[in-house]
């Protein structure tokens, strides 16, 4: 029973951490960026707290010197707090960062700030913008949109 | 001998006081207390070179190891640790009103927890420390408050923070085999990490602490950071902080990884780092965004030594790293003012004759001219990888010397436009003096370390004999008392 509800959570902790990382990577949107890495975080936290965890064991704390129990390891929950403060601060940093960026840009969208500010700074180091998705090398014009192409609108 | 605690604890009291001592009118005590603080740190270090006889470890709050946090200094840690208050020094950001305030007193945290990265014996520990410096240089990466250094420092804290997860699952992953994060007795226990549990929490302590180093998949934000932020930071974060992490990586492979396969894997890391570095690095027109991928690239030299086995893969890591640390502050001190596109830099040397002339000495050493120390560090990396000389180990040669041609190809390209006949139309700027100042003490550094090779080389000699001697720090920390198993 203990062991099938272990590795439920361990299932669980991996999970997150999955979620967390796919989240990271495909997300686009500035506020769920940093609540992916909330989940991300969250999963490692059980991961940590997993690896010392006993089913048959009581809370770290000593009550009554005279009455010896079986404790879990006390070790991976410090840490945990540690890295949950850690983490809280990591994630009120993002956030004051997300605001600045909205602030600044106007957009919460990840790929438009990040063109921005490739934009910015060319034209700070006074180079022609970079090449991205948008602005392929060697000046070639992009393929019209195909909405365009079949109403039959030309497209120079 | 001074207690060493006090080189990590000292730069921490003066980050917290620098801004309530400056909102109180003590200008003059917070201007001088980062720099006072620092020579400080400094000076505890250097009282503490005794220990190139006895490496010791300390004991935090009494509590012996395994239980306890200890601290351990031997000659590669206390090397790694002074550079950090040395290099500070000359970086130390300059005082303009509320924001210099709040830019130096992050430089300071980041000195602490750079300082603490060197010295900690314990793996959680160093996870702190390593978290620490990350805070303070998403800070110091966002603080020119420019709209591009937010978006910079907001992806540069998502790939780090994700980083962090994956060190954060190795740890816990060792803790599920062997029960303790001590590094010392991890040392002990390396053997029960020989398998692909153990490879899988290597690999993602690797990814963790590689943001920093500016590892292979993980350094999308150098350029970014770099070029958004100013050039200080950019010199102390591609200079400084990145050897740091490096260093906290060695200590792990050292010492609680001394597998085939968890070499194999910063070999491969590495030499990828030197392929996309370099290229992207050639690619480069503004010279901050080349300076910063050729960082990526000489970082993945720095990986590729330290993957060699033994004392000599010590010694040239050590030496590549310190030659990078020296160079690319200096080179990036230099592009505070002439940052630009390299078209914009025509006939800057004639507007600033020592600064082109610093740009071409640190130019040369990074591609390896003979009498100057980056002749050194790359012979001893080549020379090493042609004794151990496996297929992968031959391929990361070659590819260590083409990254080199290419190298030799963007450098060149700045230093003759530097030396162009100046544009009437778009003068560039001259060289700030403190700038000049800073750089021409890297220089300095650079010229004497080409001059006095044979005592450096006995140094590192001795620094590498403790650095491998994974028995000496077990017996050190435990210092003779059971070792639990």
């Amino acid at each position: 029973m203990t062991t099938s509800i272990g590795f439920i959570f361990f299932i669980g902790a991996i999970g997150l951490g999955a979620i967390g990382i796919a989240g990271i990577v495909l997300a686009n949107h500035l506020f769920r960026l940093v609540l992916a890495l909330a989940i991300a975080e969250a999963g490692a936290n059980l991961l940590l707290i997993l690896a010392g965890y006993r089913w048959d064991a009581v809370a770290p704390i000593v009550s009554d010197p005279a009455v010896v129990q079986t404790m879990v390891d006390p070790v991976p929950q410090a840490m945990v707090l540690t890295a949950i403060v850690i983490g809280v601060g990591v994630q009120a940093l993002a956030l004051t960062l997300v605001i600045r960026i909205r602030q600044r840009y106007g957009t919460l969208d990840m790929q438009e700030a990040r063109q921005r500010m490739q934009d910015d700074l060319d034209a700070a180091a006074g180079i022609t913008p970079s090449r991205s998705r948008e602005r392929p090398a060697g000046g070639r014009p992009l393929p019209a949109p195909a909405a365009a192409v079949e109403a039959g609108v030309q497209h120079d | 001998m001074t207690d060493v605690t006090l080189a990590i604890a000292l730069p921490l009291l003066g980050a917290f006081l620098l801004p309530v001592t400056a909102r109180r009118g003590l200008h003059w005590f917070g201007a001088l207390l980062g720099p006072t603080v620092l020579a400080l740190s400094a000076l505890v270090l250097f009282g503490n070179a005794s220990v190139y006889e006895a490496p010791y470890a300390i004991a935090l709050g009494g509590f012996a190891p395994p239980l306890g946090i200890s601290l351990y200094v031997d000659p590669l840690a206390l090397l790694f640790a002074l550079t950090v208050p040395l290099t500070t020094l000359l970086l130390w950001p300059g005082d303009d009103g509320d924001a210099g305030i709040r830019r130096q007193s992050l430089t300071l945290l980041l000195a602490s927890a750079l300082t603490g990265l060197a010295l900690s014996g314990d793996l959680f520990n160093l996870y702190v420390f390593y978290e620490l410096a990350a805070v303070a240089s998403y800070g110091l990466a966002a603080g020119g408050g420019s709209s591009p250094g937010f978006v910079a420092a907001f992806r540069y804290l998502l790939i780090s923070a994700l980083g962090s997860v994956f060190g954060l699952m190795g740890i816990a992953l060792i803790y599920f085999q062997t029960g303790t994060l001590n590094l010392a007795h991890l040392a002990t226990l390396s053997e029960q990490l020989a398998n692909p549990q153990g490879l899988a929490a290597f690999a993602m302590l690797v990814i963790g602490f590689g943001v920093k180093a500016e590892l292979f998949p993980v350094n999308g934000w150098v350029p970014e950071v770099y070029g958004a932020a100013s050039k200080r930071v950019a010199a102390l974060l591609a200079g400084l902080a990145s050897k740091l992490a490096v260093l906290a990586i060695v200590r792990i492979l050292l010492l609680v990884f001394p597998h085939e396969e968890a070499r194999q894997l910063l070999l491969v890391l590495g030499i990828l780092g030197v392929i996309t570095g370099e290229l992207a690095a050639y690619q480069a027109r503004d010279i901050t965004r080349m300076l910063g991928w050729s960082s990526v690239g000489q970082l993945g030299v720095v990986f590729i030594a330290f993957s060699l086995p033994g004392k000599a893969g010590l010694i040239a890591g050590v030496t590549v790293a310190m030659h990078h640390l020296v160079v690319k502050s200096a080179l990036f001190l230099l592009a505070d003012r002439w940052g630009g596109a390299i078209a914009r830099l025509k006939g800057a040397a004639s507007s600033s004759r020592p600064g082109a002339a610093m740009f071409v000495l640190f130019s040369l050493s990074l591609l390896g001219l003979p009498p100057l120390p980056g002749f050194w560090s790359k012979f001893l990396v080549l020379g090493g990888l042609a004794d151990a000389g496996s297929t992968l180990q031959l391929a990361a040669m070659a590819i260590i010397l083409a990254g080199t041609v290419l190298e030799g190809a963007y450098l060149m390209r700045v230093i003759t436009t530097l030396y162009k006949p100046v544009d009437a139309k778009a003068m560039p700027q001259r060289q700030h003096p403190g700038n000049l100042f800073a750089s021409a003490m890297f220089a300095a550094v650079l010229l004497c370390s080409a001059v006095m090779v044979n005592p450096l080389w006995q140094g590192l000699n001795a620094m590498a004999e403790s650095g491998v001697d994974t028995k000496g720090y077990i017996e050190t920390v435990f210092d003779g008392k059971e070792i639990p198993r």
